[in-house]
């Protein structure tokens, strides 16, 4: 579903280029779970946003679905945001001043889903995430693993077909990041959704079935996880 | 969707209290300058829209030089009375013409008597023709405006005159006795009708209209002229440009006429140019086209300036603090925009938050009105009503295009910066780049206490100019004087000069309060001279208390003095140059003869009219030779200020000599206050808009800081953690906003200088332009400035550092 070729990236200043990515090409498959890995610094933001079409390359060709999105303008790439991408990030980014409800509900109201639907999807979301008490408390009154079930139920109340999610318990203590990849392993395999996530910890990307380490911009290596509870590609 | 972000613009409001309350406060005020502005400008267009049937009435003006000010030329609203007959039998488009008497100045009030009840004192009841309601088409609540004036020796009331006096409005039938001037025997007039005061003000404002003969013709002689209001009523679809045409030429055969068919002397008035005019005006531009006088809408400019500036104060005030607070909606941009939320929605969203703000500043600045217009009212002298307000449907117009104008004004740069905001810096954390509108902000800021600024200027050097008229010396002693409003008859003047303790009863053309001025041309050592004369009675110079500078006073003991002797004041003076006592000259009469003056002394100028015009050149004389004048001044001075006594005394000697019309007067200190009315009245304005003004800058101010110091708080911590002390943090912040006030400083000097230095020039008596009031102004706005800056920027430096630093 992911086509990247030659995908580079570059801040210019005073004339010197920076290269941040550099001869990026890989393909990722519908219902796959990938962890991007890397030292601080290498590039794995970057990548993740030029997937999320947050960031433009520099140069290179980006397809998504078969259709080529290297540089898309605002209503193609929001029609994108809101039928088949899901974000979640590492510091949540939910919005203060909504509950829980209203903050899963907001993207719901964009793509213009009608009320009853909306209301069951909503419910079942709670409900999966076992947060129907939370429902009406703002953000501020979550605790930080709260918070990021929330954030996945909001990415996923679209049901977009792709997750992509930035160090998404960077914030957590163990326990807790161990219940969202325990989460995101159910929904790649139940639901085929397909995952990109960045991490850090070597125990979360086990989570997923295939890492892409990066170094200097640059794949320094893609390989399948070893993890022996690795299912079949749905 | 709708209802959601409604809810949020709710919760971002709850949540940022103070500022919400600074932003919604401060509109609502700015709002109800400017609204009030809107009534009143309303209530001086509405001016004879009462009926539509008024679109075909006109006022006639002729252009001639008697009674003008100056003496010189105008189109004036009195015209020969001769013309309503000129335009009834030569103008067929005319349906009907009226004459009308028109206000003087000095006798505008007349006594009613009622049967045998005290007379009461009403002014404005005109004399007219029994064309009048044939013109103006007012509704004639009994009778009927066909019947009404068909008969001389008739009266019609208008409906609040007749409750006042007599309850109820059946009132038709009943006599009423109208006393013109104080000796007047009266004349019974029967009421005809009552008709309704209109909805809004007329031109033309009477209480009652009568029809007692007088302006039933003309004058006989050819030579004799009456002058009055003229209005017609012509056709409707008269093309006013070709009737005015016809009426020039229909003029100046008139004009010929009058001069007695003699085409010489027609030539001989209407040489160089100078040509007779006639023209029709619609009656809706008479209020603001009044003859050699501002009209209201110049009067107000200034005022519609100011109330822009405050509305534009606040403006920006909204716009500063809703960028300043756009750090912390960034992140609600950011995620907004990668859930599918697109930039047209969110700017909408921002737009929809400002208008919920302006909409609440807006019903709070209807109660405001409410809550201040019995004292605009009184300030104004006009009686504008919000709710009862024959306008109102345009004034909601007007309200609901203000809050339309105001929210894109306010709304419209925020929402846009929001909007455009790029969700990775924001999502990544990085708010520097979010951070726009840093330099419009700095421009905002100093827009606005340049305004502040300039308003401080301003009061410090009109409070200076104003003390300095008050404290004047007029030229003569204001105090235990007063002018009762009567002409000048021995009889009287006997009996009020046996009451001890009234020094002197005198009459003069030419005193505080009214003033005519009457010129002529003198020869004086083959020079021609223009002067001012004013006719006194022996005792009015004294009487007075003027000072003499060289020579004398008149006095009885001078024989001379009944026959030709006249007293300069200074001015007059400098015109003749040095050693002119017992000089003569010469004044050419009308009827050719040179007559000789001498002159006996000079006396300091004193002043009769506001310190706005200079004390004309004049010669006082109380000679009847070379023609008298005589305007209703009686002026008494007493010997105490406990004169309260007196004036009953007074009093009582008048009802003996004159029962049917009550006595009226003035205290020359009252007039002097009353000279002073409008500058004051102007004065006291400027200072309330100064004060909110300057007051909505500072909480403009202060919230802003408010947002640099939260915005600043991480730096604040790692500087404090790096050994700053607080008062080196205070200095950090104060600093930037310091350099603000000082720009605006700098650039409200020039801009004060010049307007003040117009205002001045309006004054023919005026302080020098003072520099102090400049720095007064400096020293005051970075002062308060710095204040406002330093309460947050300490709150901000002595928060533990620590808390910042978990936090971020
Ligand atoms: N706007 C920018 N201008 C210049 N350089 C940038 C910009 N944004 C990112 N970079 C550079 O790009 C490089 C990669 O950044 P990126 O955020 O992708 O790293 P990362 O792999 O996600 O690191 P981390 O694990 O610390 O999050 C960094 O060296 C950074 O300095
Ligand atoms: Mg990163």
């Amino acid at each position: 579903m992911i086509e990247l070729k030659n995908i580079e990236k570059y801040y210019s200043s005073k004339g010197i280029k920076h290269y941040v990515l550099r001869h990026v090409t890989t393909t990722i498959k519908q219902g796959e779970f990938v962890s991007i890995m890397g030292p601080s610094g290498s590039g794995k933001s970057t990548l993740l946003n030029i997937l999320g079409m947050l960031e433009e390359p520099t140069y290179g060709t980006f397809e998504f679905l078969g259709e080529d999105v290297t540089s898309l303008n605002e209503r193609k790439r929001i029609e994108l945001y809101r039928n088949h991408i899901g974000f979640v990030f590492q510091a949540y980014h939910l919005i203060d001043e909504m509950t829980v409800y209203e903050n899963i509900e907001a993207p719901l109201l964009y793509k213009k889903v009608g009320s009853s639907e909306r209301a069951s999807r909503i419910a079942n979301l709670l409900d999966k995430f076992n947060i129907v008490a939370k429902k009406d408390l703002f953000p501020n009154q979550l605790s930080g693993g709260q918070q990021q079930l929330v954030g996945i139920a909001r990415a996923l109340a679209t049901q977009p077909s792709i997750i992509l999610a930035d160090e998404p318990t960077g914030n957590l203590q163990s326990a807790q990041a161990e219940e969202i990849m325990q989460l995101f392993q159910k929904l790649n395999k139940e639901e085929g959704i397909t995952i990109i996530q960045v991490t850090h910890s070597e125990k979360n990307a086990t989570y997923g079935n295939r890492i892409l380490n990066i170094q200097d911009g640059v794949i320094k290596e893609d390989s399948p996880t070893q993890a022996p509870q690795m299912g079949g590609v749905v | 969707m709708f209802k959601l972000n409604l809810k949020i613009a709710w919760r971002n409001l709850w949540k940022n209290k103070v500022y919400a309350a600074i932003n919604i406060g401060g509109l609502a005020l700015g709002l109800t300058a400017f609204v009030l502005m809107l009534l009143y400008i309303n209530h001086e267009e509405s001016y004879d829209t009462w009926s539509p049937d008024l679109k075909n009435v006109y006022q006639i003006r002729e252009k001639h030089d008697f009674f003008t000010p100056d003496n010189k030329e105008h189109w004036n609203e009195i015209s020969n009375s001769r013309i309503a007959n000129l335009i009834r039998t030569k103008l067929p488009q005319a349906f009907a013409v009226t004459k009308v008497d028109n206000d003087w100045d000095f006798s505008s009030v007349y006594s009613l008597k009622i049967d045998n009840a005290n007379p009461v004192v009403i002014n404005k009841i005109k004399d007219s023709d029994s064309s009048f309601f044939h013109v103006f088409p007012y509704h004639f609540l009994q009778g009927s405006a066909d019947k009404a004036l068909e008969n001389k020796n008739t009266i019609v009331l208008k409906e609040s005159l007749a409750i006042k006096l007599f309850g109820t409005t059946k009132v038709l039938g009943k006599t009423v006795n109208v006393v013109r001037w104080r000796s007047d025997k009266g004349s019974p007039l029967t009421i005809t009708g009552i008709v309704a005061d209109p909805k809004t003000p007329q031109s033309l404002s009477f209480n009652a209209i009568t029809r007692t003969g007088d302006k039933d013709k003309d004058p006989e002689n050819p030579t004799n002229n009456n002058y009055c209001f003229l209005y017609a009523k012509l056709n409707k679809l008269s093309d006013t440009l070709v009737i005015n045409q016809t009426l020039q030429k229909l003029y100046i055969d008139l004009k010929k006429n009058l001069l007695g068919g003699q085409k010489q002397r027609y030539n001989d008035l209407y040489k160089d140019g100078k040509l007779p005019g006639l023209k029709l005006i619609p009656i809706e531009t008479v209020h603001s086209t009044p003859p050699y006088k501002m009209n209201w809408f110049e009067k107000l400019k200034p005022v519609i300036a100011i109330s822009a500036f405050l509305l534009l104060i606040s403006v920006i005030n909204f716009i500063n603090l809703a960028t300043a607070q756009s750090v912390q909606r960034a992140k609600e941009v950011g995620v907004k925009k990668v859930l599918g939320c697109y930039k047209r929605q969110l700017t909408w969203q921002f737009l929809i938050e400002s208008a919920l703000q302006s909409i609440i500043s807006l019903f709070l600045c209807i109660i405001l009105i409410e809550v201040v217009l019995p004292a605009f009212n009184s300030q104004f002298n006009v009686d504008l009503s919000f709710w009862h307000n024959a306008q109102l449907l345009t004034m909601i117009a007007q309200l609901a295009g203000l809050f339309v104008l105001v929210t894109l004004l306010a709304g419209l740069y925020p929402a846009w910066v929001l909007s455009n905001y790029n969700p990775v810096s924001v999502l990544k954390g990085n708010y520097e780049n979010v951070l726009r509108g840093i330099a419009l902000r700095n421009v905002l800021v100093v827009f606005q206490f340049v305004i502040s600024v300039t308003f401080i200027i301003s009061i410090g050097i009109m409070q200076m100019q104003s003390r300095f008229m008050s404290n004047k010396d007029l030229g003569f002693e204001r105090g235990n004087l007063i002018n009762i409003k009567s002409n000048y008859e021995d009889n009287f003047a006997e009996r009020l000069k046996k009451i001890p303790g009234i020094e002197y009863v005198a009459t003069t053309t030419q005193v505080m309060g009214n003033t005519f001025n009457v010129p002529e041309e003198v020869k004086y050592k083959g020079n021609s001279i223009n002067l001012n004369t004013v006719t006194v009675t022996m005792d009015a110079l004294p009487a007075l208390g003027v000072k003499v500078i060289q020579g004398r006073i008149f006095s009885k003991e001078f024989k001379q003095d009944t026959v030709n002797t006249v007293v300069l004041n200074e001015a007059a003076a400098n015109l003749f140059g040095k050693n002119i006592i017992g000089q003569t000259y010469g004044k050419v009469d009308w009827e050719g003869k040179t007559n000789i003056f001498q002159i006996v002394g000079i006396i300091k100028n004193y002043h009769n009219e506001g310190f706005d015009k200079s004390v004309l050149p004049t010669v006082y004389k109380v000679t009847s030779l070379g023609g008298t004048s005589n305007t209703n001044n009686l002026l008494v001075r007493f010997n105490t200020s406990q004169y309260k006594d007196l004036i009953n005394k007074i009093e009582k000697q008048w009802k003996v000599l004159y029962p049917n019309f009550p006595m009226e007067y003035t205290s020359l200190d009252d007039v002097f206050s009353k000279s002073l009315e409008d500058n004051d009245r102007f004065m006291n304005m400027i200072i309330l808009f100064s004060i909110v003004s300057v007051s909505l800058s500072l909480l403009g101010l202060f919230a802003l800081s408010t947002f640099v110091a939260k915005r600043r708080t991480k730096e604040i911590a790692v500087r404090k953690v790096l050994g700053a002390s607080n008062i080196q943090i205070v200095n950090l912040l104060n600093k930037s906003f310091l350099i603000l006030v000082i720009v605006a400083n700098l650039i409200s000097w020039p801009i004060a200088y010049i307007i003040i230095k117009k205002w001045l020039d309006g004054f023919a008596y005026r302080i020098d332009m003072p520099v102090f009031p400049f720095f007064i102004a400096t020293l005051i706005s970075i002062i308060i400035a710095v204040l406002t800056v330093s309460i947050q920027a300490r709150k901000a430096a002595v928060t533990n550092p620590v808390n910042a630093l978990k936090y971020e």
